[in-house]
């Protein structure tokens, strides 16, 4: 079956990650046929997920659907690459009435266009006006900072670290001071008794 | 004075009523292995629902609702004697009969269903149709035992009925009692017939625009109400009172069987509700009405 | 109580609250009247709402205060924020909150809402709630336990009875200022829509 597969879609070598599941690489052309070859011919009949991996080093999003048989005991994960500007590509609910949601999921946050799906509206973000929020060229840290204030720290406010290291310092001064102290006293007490040794040697 | 005999039966009927409803959520928390609140706890919430400083209204029949079912409840509770054989805490019941109280309990409903239907809010229009549905379901039991009762002593004056009782309606009529108690349940609002006013499903149903003066006004006559039908099923079915202490002694076994019950059972579904009551009690109270009445005979 | 715990929790508060009361004799019974029965809505808004049920029931009892819960906003007195507050349900927690009747008081629980907590670096959640919404106690954990909450309503008692929890004043007083802060996080339609069209001809919940 493999090799059908790739003799007909595949760009490379199909890779096999665990004995359960494979990967298939195929151009953006090509993936619907291979979508209806595996659910018809071979009973790969559940769509498992539609996922995204933003290369924005290569400037292409991987857009993955994942396909499972129906006892599920195995699964093909089938990639293709689209271009990030103006991103774009088919809806499959024609075939799958979940991939619906899933492709609302991804055009809410990586706002990828799907024709076809007539309900692409948001999950979670209401009146987003600012960049999809996966894509990686969006810092959180600095939206975050630009756009909500914290609470101001109170004036006692120290580094935890410092203090720490300060304490610390603090207690093995003190037990130091506390050690030299009773030794001190032992030498003290000792001179003591031999003095009051001697003394007895003496009267005796 | 008939101005000072109202008086003093509205007043008790407030206080007896607020008591009993701080009981009921000490006896429900005991059942709940808990302790509750305190016994004052309702007339706290009633107070502090009167201070509320705004409450939003909705027009003139907004305000009207809450005023008709409190004139149907202290309607209710004038028409009903509380003392069988005393002129005092009679009341109005020389002027009207038993058929006088089974019309003024239906005005309550009806006044909350109008005040509440000006709001708009749909979860307040789907409480209320569930009540005016169970209640079609729940009259019928109880109209057959009270008509048995009236066909029985030749009379529909309620101290008429009290006096004739040889022991205990309840004893000599256990049919018609059963019947009645099932009602009574419902009409108390005691699960499993309490699915009008479910705080979590409907949002409280007929309750739900209602807030700070309104639903104040609410509760008293909720409490008012549920002491007049308590005195009336004793007046009918367990032998009338002699004075206060008896009166408050019947009232409170009564309604800790009622609580109990409640306590215990879930809730049923509307079509649930008016399916068991249209069938069972009824056919129970039909029973009990066609051997009365051959038995009377 | 010089350091930790205690003592943050008593700086917190001291910029919390306002004496704004007047001192009358009847004021001073109508207080005492709130302070013994306080309706809760019954209205988890994030993860701190998985606390608030032992609270209410069997074990760790809140009834023999006299709190019980509310079914609607307009007959409840208190809401309690429990936990971080998204965008999307700030809106609808602001929209419940315009709708309770006076005098009503807020109960921050949890650390999210003093700082942001677990979730400071989120790009959809708020991290002060003070500057969206008047609160009248926080409650620190995450989240805070039963007991804990308890304590948090003993001292809003407290505040109740001597006048001080007045945030629906402060929040009458100073709407401008609420209100661009909210504006600026939410847009322009800071609440939904306020009909039942919805629910009747939009095909239902």
């Amino acid at each position: 079956m493999f090799k059908e597969i790739k003799n007909r879609f595949a760009t490379d070598e199909i890779e096999v990650k665990r004995p359960d599941l494979a990967k298939i690489n195929v151009t953006r052309f090509k993936i619907f046929e291979l979508i209806s070859f595996l659910t018809e011919q071979y009973d790969y009949k559940t769509l498992n997920a539609i996922t995204c991996t933003d290369w924005i080093e290569e400037e292409h999003f991987a857009l993955t659907y994942m396909l499972t048989t129906v006892d599920r005991k195995h699964t093909f994960m089938i990639q293709t690459m689209i271009l990030r500007d103006n991103a774009h590509m088919e809806s499959l609910t024609h075939a799958f009435k979940q991939a619906e949601i899933m492709e609302r999921d991804l055009h809410e946050m990586y706002g990828i266009d799907f024709p076809g799906n007539d309900n692409l509206v948001e999950l979670s973000l209401e009146n987003w006006i600012h960049t999809p929020p996966l894509r990686r060229e969006f810092d959180t840290l600095e939206f975050v900072n630009s756009h909500l204030t914290f609470r101001e720290g109170r004036d006692d406010n120290v580094d935890v670290k410092v203090e720490m290291k300060r304490l610390r310092a603090l207690k093995k001064a003190e037990k130091e001071a506390k050690a030299k102290e009773m030794k001190a006293k032992a030498a003290k007490s000792d001179k003591k008794e031999k003095i009051v040794k001697k003394e007895n040697e003496d009267g005796k | 004075m008939i101005v000072f005999d109202l008086l003093g039966m509205f007043l008790s009927a407030y206080m007896v009523g607020f008591l009993y409803y701080g009981l009921y959520r000490n006896i429900t928390a005991r059942f709940q292995r808990r302790i509750g609140p305190t016994v004052l706890q309702s007339f706290y919430d009633s107070i502090k629902f009167f201070s509320k400083e705004e409450s939003i209204s909705h027009g003139w029949m907004f305000y009207l609702g809450p005023v008709i079912m409190a004139t149907g409840a202290v309607m209710t509770l004038f028409f009903i004697p509380f003392f069988y054989k005393s002129e005092s805490f009679s009341g109005l019941s020389q002027y009207g009969n038993l058929f006088v109280v089974l019309y003024l309990m239906m005005l309550g409903p009806l006044g909350n269903a109008m005040g509440v239907g000006v709001t708009g809010n749909p979860f307040a229009a789907m409480g209320i149709t569930r009540g005016l549905t169970r209640l079609f379901a729940m009259e019928l039991p109880f109209y057959i035992a009270v008509i048995a009762l009236m066909s029985i002593n030749h009379s529909a004056d309620i101290a008429t009925i009290a006096a004739n009782q040889p022991t205990m309606n309840a004893i000599e009529y256990p049919l018609l009692f059963i019947a009645a108690m099932f009602s009574f349940v419902a009409m108390m609002g005691q699960s499993p017939f309490d699915v009008v006013g479910a705080p979590v499903e409907v949002y409280s149903g007929p309750a739900a625009e209602f807030s700070g003066k309104f639903l104040a006004l609410l509760m008293s006559q909720s409490s008012i109400m549920s002491f007049a039908k308590l005195v009336l099923m004793v007046n009918l079915f367990i032998g009338g009172a002699e004075g206060f202490l008896e009166l408050l002694g019947k009232t409170f076994v009564l309604f800790l069987f009622v609580i109990a019950f409640g306590a215990m059972y879930g809730r049923f579904k509307t079509p649930q509700s008016v399916d068991f009551l249209v069938k069972v009690p009824t056919a129970i109270a039909v029973v009990g009405l066609v051997l009365a009445t051959l038995g009377g005979q | 109580m010089e350091e930790g715990f205690l003592k943050e929790q008593q700086i917190m508060e001291n910029d919390l609250n306002s004496d704004t009361s007047h001192k009358s004799s009847v004021d001073f019974l109508m207080n005492w009247f709130r302070k013994r029965s306080i309706f809760v809505l019954a209205y988890g808004t994030g993860c701190g709402a998985i606390e608030m049920p032992p609270t209410f029931t069997s074990r760790y009892d809140a009834e023999r205060l006299g709190i019980r819960g509310a079914a609607t906003p307009r007959q409840a007195d208190v809401i309690i924020v429990s936990g971080y507050c998204s965008y999307k349900t700030l809106r609808r927690i602001i929209r419940t909150y315009e709708q309770m009747a006076n005098p009503k008081y807020v109960l921050a629980l949890g650390s999210c809402t003093v700082n942001g907590g677990m979730y400071w670096d989120s790009y959809n959640t708020i991290k002060k709630l003070e500057d969206y919404m008047p609160v009248d106690m926080y409650v620190n954990g995450c989240m805070p336990r039963p007991e804990s909450i308890l304590e948090g309503f003993i001292e809003l008692q407290k505040e109740i009875a001597e006048g001080k929890a007045s945030s629906w004043q402060k929040y009458e007083e100073n709407y401008e200022f609420y209100r661009k802060n909210q504006e600026a996080v939410l847009g322009k339609t800071v609440a939904p829509a306020y009909d039942a069209d919805w629910y009747l001809y939009d095909g239902g919940l």
